[in-house]
């Protein structure tokens, strides 16, 4: 992610949880905090379950993102000239003595604290929105809103259930890959479309049942649909190359061969007494090992939802 | 015990992963869970989440997926440091050719600690590692959880309470984790990484802490060590031991097929390959590692006639206590650092009296002294040093950092130059962490000069400043080193110039000729004076050892030359022992290592 594409991306995320945002550029927000970003971004949890607690209002922080540190710090570097004019004699009198003890000059020194947050990719914060993003998008249950030039007022648009499944596959040894799939299967059919999500992109979605729609019965159950999807995968999944894992258990195999070699020796001339302890260690190192370089196939879902979509497929 | 059920977030009971076979190799295994909880929320009519969240968590993974086995993702999550290139190089090789258990051995100062961050953050990234221990020793806790979370955006934590162990980046001393009851919940957990900072000091197998390490359970293991060999090749052996049992043969082959002697290997090229398949070692000499160079200049100044007469007046004080108190030493140490005051400022002994003053009762015959010395305080109007630091200052026209011990001597300095209309700053340890960083970034902005009372660990570096003015001197060595650490360092790309300013016909001006000619402090390799100070013969510290020779001498020059000339030539002597031992002056067993290097040319000592 480049530094325009986390600006929208948080841009976004404060607008779809009704932060209010006080001032912005290209390089930063300013932003109050609603309730529910408040609670995820700001780790504070025991003062929220006072809040909870005694049912008090909740006072939000207010926040500094920083999207574009280079442009920001220009940006707050230019002079400000007609500041300069602002100052009385008493604030250049607090000014002296803050001066005195810190060594400049600084009057905004009592404003209320903003902390400063950096986003970048990598960056802590950036780490917290995404998992802020995914506890409150995992779930969903949209329609497809209406296209107005079919709505006459007596006649009814179909709409068929999709379940969509958002997921993700680490391929693990040692080291690791990832892959993302998406599939859809519709509800009514049965039928598994893949890159579902990105179908869904194309579309305009909302939470409210539109007027003059009515929703296929289902002709398959939910169970049904979630093996279509794990067979899916399965299928696509058998066609990859394997040769890493291969690779991977042969590697295993060395080393276990050479831990075997260290410890056979030890045990065989081991005392009573050491053996249990050698014993242990040994098979702690063959446990380790194969946690190590193990190859493994993974699947794990992103999230997913019941998406309700014109037509029947 | 099965790693598996650990790893792979498991709820009580049943699975919720269904296991199928899709390889001769590799099973898949899908997880349901997410299937229950979309039913409930059927049943329950929501609640249902936000499209634009969903949306946005969708790119989130997108935007983190690990896309390649290879590729060293952690590169551009890190905007606030570039790696040098022997410190990606040492990264990418543990993680794609070592299988992420290696022993880290770069001589010191070129960035361990970097290679171990780097190779902790990509196992990270890729969701390879999620808990993670660094035991390190105890002073360098808080340098790792700082690097690491500044450098790297790691939330580690430094282990304090019990409770610490549950993060899943915890920093620990090897003392502290291997005790109870740490020692139960260590060895209790699976890490899915394990650093150990200073790792030779496990090279004995039969230690409490070699043994310790052995039962830590973990996946990918880093051993970082400047010096892998000390004195004989078992050392080397019991390290590698631990990473990879068998690397090197049972303890019998290796003794029948890699040693002569303790100290002398033989078939070298097969030790040489087995070594590096778990071994990585960077050196000075290599390509691409460069240090700019060092210039030290001592300041020689005259002290004017009032802060002669202050000085002598406090000199003969101080002599005056030590042999009331019968030459007891203990409770006059005190005392010494007035005399290393006055040549430093009015102030810093102004304060120290005002202090002992108190302490006094009522009656003693100490008040009067004290007050005649306050007088002598009084009479002097001008600080010859800040008039010479502040010609200095002017003269380079750029950043510069200045170093004082006293805290009264950094104020001073603070309105000093602000009186001159000259933008200083300061900086010390007693600072919150909010403050120091302020400071830091005033100086890197507006600010032309820093002055700070610390230099001590922790995470200031000021590469973009190469000139430093030491207005007084540590006693202690390593302090001063530290001092220049903070400047001359890596990544500093200009050379990098230092100024004493030494007082004529003061303690100051032994103090000076010692670190300077005798140990040649200035000119030492980072790293090079922990190991001369550690062979220093003696419980005591150079800074008491120091102390004593002054008090017992008193007015007695020629005496006190002699005991420091004798002081100075000891530790020169162990300085040329140490650099005897080999053109390597971190290894006693030098021609192993030297050969080991196949990179490695001649160590360029850079001054």
């Amino acid at each position: 992610m480049n530094t325009k594409q986390i600006h929208k991306y948080v841009n976004r995320y404060l607008e779809a949880t009704d932060c209010s945002i006080i001032e912005k550029s290209p390089a930063h927000f300013t932003v109050k905090l609603s309730p529910d970003a408040d609670r995820e971004l700001t780790n504070r949890p025991y003062y929220w379950s006072f809040v909870d607690r005694v049912g008090a209002e909740p006072e939000t922080m207010t926040f500094l993102f920083v999207t574009d540190q280079e442009k920001y710090e220009a940006l707050q570097n230019e002079p400000l000239p007609e500041k300069k004019e602002a100052s009385d004699s008493q604030t250049a009198a607090a000014d002296a003595a803050l001066a005195r003890s810190f060594g400049f000059i600084n009057s905004s020194v009592n404003a209320p604290r903003i902390p400063r947050h950096d986003v970048y990719f990598g960056s802590q914060k950036l780490e917290q929105l995404f998992g802020a993003a995914k506890a409150r998008g995992s779930f969903v249950y949209l329609f497809q809103e209406a296209d107005k030039r079919s709505a006459t007022p007596y006649s009814s648009t179909p709409y068929t259930a999709w379940l969509g499944v958002n997921v993700r596959v680490e391929f693990a040894c040692d080291r690791k890959r990832e892959e993302i799939h998406s599939f859809g299967v519709s509800l009514v059919t049965g039928y598994c479309a893949d890159r579902f999500h990105d179908r869904l992109l194309e579309l305009k979605l909302t939470p409210r049942l539109p007027s003059n729609i009515h929703v296929t019965k289902n002709g398959i159950s939910f169970a049904k649909a979630q093996s279509i999807v794990e067979q899916a995968l399965e299928r696509k999944l058998k066609n990859y190359d394997y040769t890493w894992a291969g690779d991977a258990s042969a590697r295993l195999q060395e080393e276990l061969d050479r831990i075997e070699a260290y410890y056979k020796p030890l045990l065989q001339h081991a005392t009573d007494e050491n053996k249990p302890s050698i014993q242990e260690q040994y098979e702690q190192r063959q446990a380790e090992t194969r946690w190590q370089y193990e190859p493994r196939v993974t699947a794990s879902v992103i999230n997913c939802g019941v998406f309700h979509l014109e037509g029947i497929d | 015990m099965t790693f598996d059920s650990k790893t792979q977030n498991s709820t009580e009971g049943e699975s919720p992963y269904a296991r199928r076979k899709l390889h001769p190799h590799v099973d898949l295994q899908i997880d349901r869970s997410w299937f229950d909880e979309l039913q409930l929320r059927m049943s329950r009519n929501g609640p249902w989440d936000d499209w634009t969240l969903y949306q946005l968590a969708m790119e989130a993974e997108q935007a983190k997926r690990v896309e390649s086995f290879e590729q060293l993702q952690c590169l551009r999550t890190l905007p606030s440091f570039e790696p040098m290139p022997h410190q990606i190089g040492t990264a990418s090789k543990v993680l794609h050719e070592m299988g992420g258990r290696a022993i880290l051995a770069d001589e010191v100062g070129l960035g361990k600690t970097i290679e171990a961050g780097l190779v902790l953050k990509e196992y990270m990234v890729r969701g390879l590692v999620k808990r993670a221990l660094i035991l390190v020793p105890a002073s360098l806790v808080l340098q790792w959880v700082r690097e690491l979370n500044q450098k790297f955006g790691i939330s580690a934590v430094a282990q304090k309470k019990e409770h610490t162990w549950g993060y899943d980046v915890v920093v620990a001393s090897m003392d502290t984790a291997k005790r109870d009851p740490h020692r139960e919940r260590v060895l209790g957990t699976d890490y899915d990484l394990i650093i150990i900072d200073e790792a030779h000091k496990l090279k004995n197998k039969k230690t409490t802490n070699y043994q310790f390490a052995t039962q830590l359970r973990k996946k990918y293991c880093l051993l970082l060590t400047a010096t892998p060999i000390q004195n004989d090749l078992d050392e080397l052996y019991n390290l590698i031991t631990l990473l990879k049992p068998g690397q090197l043969g049972g303890q019998s082959d290796f003794a029948a097929n890699f040693v002569v002697d303790k100290r002398l290997p033989k078939n070298e090229d097969q030790l040489q390959e087995a070594l590096s398949s778990v071994m990585i070692r960077n050196r000075r000499g290599d390509g691409g590692i460069h240090f700019t160079k060092r210039f030290v200049k001592n300041i020689p100044l005259s002290l004017s006639p009032e802060e002669k007469a202050l000085y002598d007046a406090v000199t003969g004080f101080v002599k005056e206590r030590y042999d009331e108190s019968g030459g007891d030493l203990t409770s006059m140490l005190s005392l010494v650092t007035l005399q290393r005051e006055v040549c430093s400022s009015r102030d810093a002994v102004f304060l120290t009296l005002v202090n002992l003053f108190k302490k006094t009762t009522e009656d003693s015959p100490l008040r009067p002294k004290i007050w005649e010395l306050v007088e002598k305080i009084k009479g002097i109007t001008a600080n010859t040093k800040a008039e010479k630091a502040m010609e200095l200052v002017k003269e380079m026209n750029e950043k510069v950092i200045i170093f004082t011990e006293y805290r009264a001597t950094q104020e001073y300095l603070l309105q000093f130059f602000r009186a001159h209309n000259m933008m200083a700053v300061p900086y010390r340890g007693g600072m919150n962490r909010g403050k120091k960083d302020w400071m830091m970034d005033l100086f890197r902005g507006r600010a032309q000069i820093l002055i700070a009372t610390e230099a001590g660990g922790e995470g200031i570096n000021l590469q973009f400043c190469h000139h430093m003015i030491n207005f007084d001197l540590p006693w202690n060595p390593m302090r001063v080193e530290q001092r220049i650490g903070r400047v001359h360092r890596l990544g500093q790309t200009e050379d990098v110039k230092i100024y004493n300013l030494c007082t004529l016909g003061t303690i100051e001006e032994h103090i000076v000729n010692l670190l300077h000619e005798k140990i040649n402090l200035f000119e030492l390799v980072i790293g090079e004076l922990d190991h001369i100070l550690e062979k220093l013969e003696g419980g005591e510290s150079l800074e008491q050892r120091l102390a004593k020779v002054l008090l017992e001498s008193g007015n007695d020059q020629d005496h006190l030359k002699r005991q420091l000339n004798s002081l100075g030539s000891s530790i020169s002597q162990i300085r040329h022992a140490v650099k005897a031992s080999g053109d390597n002056p971190y290894s006693a067993g030098p021609d192993l290592l030297v050969k080991m290097d196949k990179l490695g040319q001649t160590v360029e000592v850079e001054p």
